[in-house]
């Protein structure tokens, strides 16, 4: 709200005065001396609003940042230039203020004038500038308004790296080690393969091509195995806010580690039942990050009720040959049964997890979860379906999530 | 605006008082008030508002109830105020 000045302070206390005065000797010359003052001040008051919306809009901020991605805890310098057309009589000045997660104060300026200034973000996640605080006064008002739609450009700040708790690649002192194996900067072969639409063609292996008339492409391997597959599981609406951006922000940075120590990875976003998003074998990190960009909790649409899919019934199907005669054919006979079920209860959300797979071809999948106590059928299809695939499974979760049945390690988020 | 400036306001108000009728008043006070603006935009909608205040007071004959009058209107006035100033914090956020 607008805050009077030491004029307008003076004017009130005149206008009571005259008010007593006019009340004490009946002077109607004293009572609309008291009221027009009153009267001026609410109509200064209305001018003041009028003229501060006025420079509101015709505002006009050019900001331009060093870097807009950029990692927890690194530095960069804002230079902020405003124009607006402040009226006469109003002395308008200008401060950038800076995303709620950095540390630094953007000093204040006149209109016209460039601000430049530094800032440190300390807090991972996609943030945005504060807006621009302008301070306007005239003679008898003040008032500092927030202009917060103009907050462009969006940083985006990526962890520094997970804490003691949450496990991490152990970058420094205090960071633990997790049940994973490193990754080395050199690659080597891993095998050939046809090449595909979209494959890097400096990974083309001529001889190879030459030999078969066919193109191939080389693919490399550090000692994890090639470019593995992330797999986010989208968390239903009620998910906690707070851990969701925690999970966002593992999930951002699994993909920037991959992508930038590994020949890339592939992404497979699902919720219950459902496929969102895939984007097979990406070197590319700004597609990658697109390809993350709102992601929210969703509603889940096709709940697959508990089924177990079709990997589990063939694993539950495959039963041990019995010892004796009567027990050898009574178990042939249900494993015929459970065989039947197996080829019987295939569904789309199996098939088409069953296609990505197929199609991204890795060795080791990781899966993003908010695991909760409902219904994880379709992560034990992926699980089962990455598990027949010879595939190894890291789950990465909160802490005191269930286990899951089939990962081969498991990572706390 | 000076101290200097805000003593020849009060001077002024002295003069409004010893006015010998409404009308003069009104004209003395319409004058002072324009003296003491370095800008005078929108001067002209507080005239007639002074103008009807004075009619008011001339109308009713005594000095309490166009007072009070007052009063509740500049109530309703900073109620207006208030929703203006509302409406242009919504505006800045970007929500309208």
């Amino acid at each position: 709200m607008i805050r009077p000045t030491r004029t307008t302070g003076g004017v009130a206390a005149l206008a009571l005065a005259l008010t007593v005065v006019a009340l004490l000797i009946a002077s109607p010359a004293a009572a609309l001396a008291a009221g027009s003052l009153a009267l001026f001040l609410l109509w200064r008051g209305w001018r003041f609003e009028r003229d501060l919306a006025a420079v509101a809009a015709s505002l006009k901020v050019n900001r331009e940042v060093d870097r807009t991605i950029l990692r927890q805890g690194a530095t960069t310098t804002v230079r902020v230039t405003t124009t607006l057309t402040p009226p006469p009589g109003m002395e308008v000045r200008v401060r950038d203020v800076p995303p709620a997660v950095a540390a630094g104060d953007a000093p204040l300026c006149r209109p016209g004038e460039t601000a430049t200034y530094t800032i440190r973000l300390m807090a991972p996640g996609e943030t945005t500038f504060g807006g621009v605080l302008l301070e306007a006064n005239d003679a008898f008002f003040s008032r500092d308004l927030l202009v917060s739609r103009l907050n462009a450009p969006p940083l985006r700040v990526f962890p520094a790296g997970t804490t003691a708790t949450g496990g991490g690649r152990g970058t420094g002192v205090g960071e633990t080690e997790v049940d994973r194996k490193a990754t080395l900067d050199g690659q080597s072969i891993r095998g050939f393969r046809p090449y595909r639409s979209g494959d890097d063609p400096g990974r083309i292996d001529w001889k190879i091509s030459a030999r078969h008339n066919v193109l191939y492409v080389r693919e490399q391997t550090g000692l994890e195995g090639g470019a593995p597959l992330i797999v986010i599981d989208l968390p239903a609406r009620d998910a906690d806010p707070e851990t969701f951006a925690r999970f966002s922000m593992a999930v951002s940075g699994a993909v920037e580690g991959a992508i930038r120590s590994r020949d890339g990875c592939s992404l497979l976003v699902v919720t219950s039942g459902e496929i969102l998003r895939f984007l097979p074998e990406t070197r590319d990190l700004r597609e990658a990050l697109q390809a993350l960009s709102g992601l929210a909790p969703v509603e889940p649409r096709n709940p697959l009720y508990r089924a177990p899919g079709p990997t589990v019934l063939a694993a539950r199907a495959r039963l041990p040959g019995g010892s004796g005669g009567q027990e050898k054919t009574c178990l042939a006979r249900l494993g015929g049964v459970l065989t039947a079920f197996a080829r019987e209860s295939r569904s789309p959300f199996s098939a088409a997890i069953a296609a990505a797979l197929a199609r991204v071809e890795a060795t080791e999948v990781h899966l993003y979860t908010l695991i909760t106590e409902g219904d994880r059928s379709h992560l034990t299809q992926v699980i089962h379906q990455a598990k027949a695939r010879g595939m190894r499974v890291v789950a990465s979760a909160p802490d005191r999530a269930p286990i899951l049945p089939g990962v081969d390690a498991v990572e706390v988020i | 605006m000076t101290d200097r400036r805000f003593l020849l306001l009060c001077a002024g108000e002295v003069l409004v008082v010893a006015a010998g009728n409404l009308a003069a008043a009104l004209i003395l006070q319409v004058l002072i008030l324009a003296a003491f603006l370095d800008d005078r935009r929108g001067y002209l909608v507080f005239v007639p508002a002074a103008a009807l205040y004075a009619a008011v007071l001339a109308a009713s004959g005594t000095i309490l109830l166009p007072l009070l009058a007052l009063a509740g209107a500049l109530g309703c006035g900073y109620a207006a105020l208030t929703l203006q100033d509302y409406r242009l914090t919504l505006r800045a956020g970007g929500a309208a």
